[in-house]
């Protein structure tokens, strides 16, 4: 963009020492090269861990020991652009041509701020960010000029030594959000991360946001996956709530079609603080997302809403996690999950309840619709309680469409095409509900309508 | 219905119908429980579980046997289901407006649409909280009913089945249903309405006069007559029916020998 400045590195990427070595020296060579020997260590880890999927390990259902990392390019860098007007507008697009000129994204919803990635280049041109809020690119200036409100968070909420992915975005890290609401500060309107990728070239993004709460602070944020480039994504999100914390985490993932995407969030949850997850995989040839919450203290509160659609061949491997740590804390999980054409999915819901988590209530619900033969999920409850003296709760259902319902929708002269997709989206509606935001929902639900139409178009 | 026969797993459960609903009439087919009543209602609306054997059904002239359910309520027929679907997650004001388009496109603006639906609300003295309500998700029997109701009076259709609208109702939610009938058959939209009100009792027809009675025994009407039939069912019982038409049978039997 020829109004702004740019800084950039670019290299082929490989998950390997050399590739690494490369990046960090590109990184110390733009002043930006912070925790070398954490991401070496990273790395390391990530080699030796396990690929998910790979027997015998169980919970994901794509074999990631075969997942291809060629052609993808690791960069990072900064581009300044004139400020993105407030929106509200139309869904974010992005699109950028031979120059690296940026289509500038809109900002969704009304919103209190947002920052924007194209690629794992961060585009500055915050419009209108909450002046209470902080809102950065995770770059070293940040980490240094924030270090004690950054620290309890970063590194110390997804256990990136458990999971290859983790390790692997902890290693090669190229871009993130650091995300700062002061206590006692409320902020109605949702902050936007936007991670867009456009057409000209297949990237490793590997952004890591770290959102930090004060006590008593409430915020909504949205991470957006959007664009029509393919990039390969593995990310990470940590977030630490005080005491009395509330934080919406909404995730949106509406990635090119043959975009990979990987992401583990997890939260920490200090007394009466809650967390509601909500989750929404909508785009993306393959998709692996964690979800977690350890409830530290009593009153904590996690909530997971979560949904995935596939079609097509899309592959879904979803995982929600809540660690009742002690007692009396709460979580309440509700999953729905729905397949068409070859779509493929799992979801493991592990609920953990402590010994000393007496009191504690967890209730984990999930249902999964096949709406083609070739079509599958997976869904695998899982409830470990050490504790006495707690309520727990789980219930799944895989099942069909339901044909009297269609056979009442038609007997009302509603074409059968038709009844299908307001039964379909009425499935969801449980879990869309619970979304933050009527425009969110709203967008939820013409991003589900849409992909029946496509679904419908393919035949499948 | 032109000597209808209808199976059910392959079953012949419908044996030959032959019946003619008149635009604006009303014909109650009575019968014991298992005599075949439901089966033609869901044959009617076309059902897949239900082969059609033989015979035919027309809707002024269309062969309804050759349209998918859909199509037959687009040529103007409606059920009202005994036992309704839920679908969850679906609002009533959303499934009964995207009906309405379905049925009737381009025919009503929102507005218009929106003063229609309330009216009918005032009519059938539903609470408008309905509207948001998922259809049929965890609805009474007795509102599951007046939702079949508030949808027949939406959607005007040239002919209504209504399936055992009056099982598992009690005496309001009844005179309920009857004066929703009775006000459609009043206004202009519902006055050629023909209705096939199916039922085990006659306690319905007090509430929605009859201007024919037909009973069905085992997959045949066995006799059909005016609005007394239905008082001699009330007084006898279908074993009385059953009886005389059994003795009828044999006279014109032992005649044609």
């Amino acid at each position: 963009m020829s109004s702004g400045t740019e800084t950039r590195g670019t290299l082929a990427f490989a998950p390997d020492a050399a590739s690494l070595d490369a990046a960090l020296a590109s990184l110390a060579e733009h002043g930006d090269a912070h925790d070398a020997a954490l991401r070496r260590e990273a790395l390391a880890r990530f080699e030796e861990l396990p690929a998910p999927g790979a027997r015998p390990s169980r919970g994901w259902k794509y074999d990631y020991a075969k997942l291809p990392y060629e052609d993808l390019a690791w960069t990072f860098g900064r581009v300044e652009l004139p400020a993105i007007p407030p929106g509200p507008a139309v869904p974010p697009r992005a699109r950028a041509d031979e120059t690296g000129d940026v289509d500038r994204p809109a900002l969704a919803t009304e919103n209190a701020g947002g920052l924007y990635h194209l690629g794992a280049t961060f585009v500055d041109a915050p419009g209108n960010v909450d002046p209470r809020v902080t809102l950065l690119p995770l770059d070293a200036t940040t980490a240094r000029d924030f270090a004690a409100q950054i620290e309890p968070a970063l590194h110390h909420v997804v256990d990136w030594r458990a999971d290859m992915f983790a390790a692997l975005a902890t290693a090669f890290r190229n871009c993130g959000a650091f995300v700062y609401v002061p206590a006692g500060v409320q902020v109605d309107l949702p902050l936007q991360l936007i991670f867009a990728n456009g057409e000209a070239r297949d990237e490793a993004v590997f952004p890591h946001v770290v959102v930090v709460l004060g006590k008593g602070a409430r915020a909504t944020v949205i991470e957006r996956h959007v664009g029509d480039g393919d990039p390969f994504v593995c990310g990470i999100a940590e977030a630490h709530l005080a005491e009395g914390a509330e934080l919406d985490y909404v995730a949106v993932q509406q990635a090119g079609e043959a975009a990979r995407v990987m992401f583990s969030r997890g939260a920490r949850c200090e007394r009466d603080a809650q967390v509601r997850w909500h989750l929404a995989e909508l785009g993306g040839a393959l998709a692996r997302t964690v979800l977690s919450a350890r409830l530290e203290a009593p009153g904590a509160r996690a909530e997971a809403s979560a949904l995935f659609f596939n079609t097509g061949t899309q592959h879904v491997d979803l995982t929600s996690g809540a660690d009742h740590i002690v007692g009396p804390t709460f979580s309440d999980t509700v999953v729905r999950s729905a397949a068409t054409g070859r779509g493929q999915g799992r979801y493991v819901g592990n609920i953990v309840i402590r010994p000393k988590a007496h009191g504690s209530d967890a209730s984990l619900r999930d249902d999964a619709l096949l709406l083609s033969k070739r079509a599958h999920i997976d869904s695998i409850p899982a409830l470990e309680i050490a504790a006495n003296d707690v309520k727990a709760f789980h219930g799944a259902t895989v099942g069909s469409l339901d044909e009297d319902a269609l056979f009442y929708a038609g007997s009302r002269g509603i074409a059968r095409a038709e009844a299908l997709r307001l039964i379909t989206l009425g499935f969801f509606e449980p879990v869309i509900a619970r979304f933050p935001g009527e425009s969110l929902r709203d967008e939820i639900r013409t991003a589900l309508d849409r992909k029946i139409d496509d679904a419908t178009e393919l035949g499948a | 219905m032109r000597d209808l026969r209808v199976a059910v797993e392959s079953k012949e459960i419908l044996k030959g119908i032959d019946l003619t609903v008149e635009p604006g009439r009303v014909h109650a087919l009575m019968g014991p429980n298992g005599s075949g009543k439901s089966t033609l209602a869901f044959a009617l609306a076309g059902h897949p579980g239900y082969q059609v054997l033989g015979g035919s059904a027309t809707l002024d002239g269309a062969d309804l046997l050759e349209l998918a359910p859909d199509k037959r309520a687009k040529a103007g027929l409606f059920l009202s289901f005994q036992y309704p679907a839920a679908i969850p997650g679906v609002s009533v004001a959303n499934f009964i407006r995207t009906a309405r388009q379905s049925v009737r496109p381009e025919d009503l603006n929102p507005a218009k649409f929106r003063k229609l639906v309330f009216d009918k609300l005032d009519t059938l003295d539903m609470d408008p909280a309905f509207l948001g309500r998922y259809v049929n998700d965890g609805f009474s029997g007795g509102e599951k009913k007046r939702l079949e109701m508030l949808q027949m009076a939406i959607l005007a259709p040239k002919y209504a089945v209504l399936d055992e609208t009056d099982s598992g109702l009690d005496v309001d939610a009844l005179q309920s249903v009857g004066r929703s009938v009775n006000a459609l058959r009043e206004s202009d939209e519902g006055k050629d309405i023909g209705f096939l009100v199916i039922t085990h009792y006659p306690r319905i027809l007090k509430h929605i006069p009859a201007d024919v009675v037909h009973v069905m025994i085992d997959g045949r009407i066995v006799k059909s007559g005016g609005p007394e039939l239905a008082d001699e069912i009330e007084r006898d019982g279908y074993d009385g029916v059953r009886a005389s038409t059994s003795s009828a049978q044999a006279e014109v039997a032992a005649a044609r020998v």
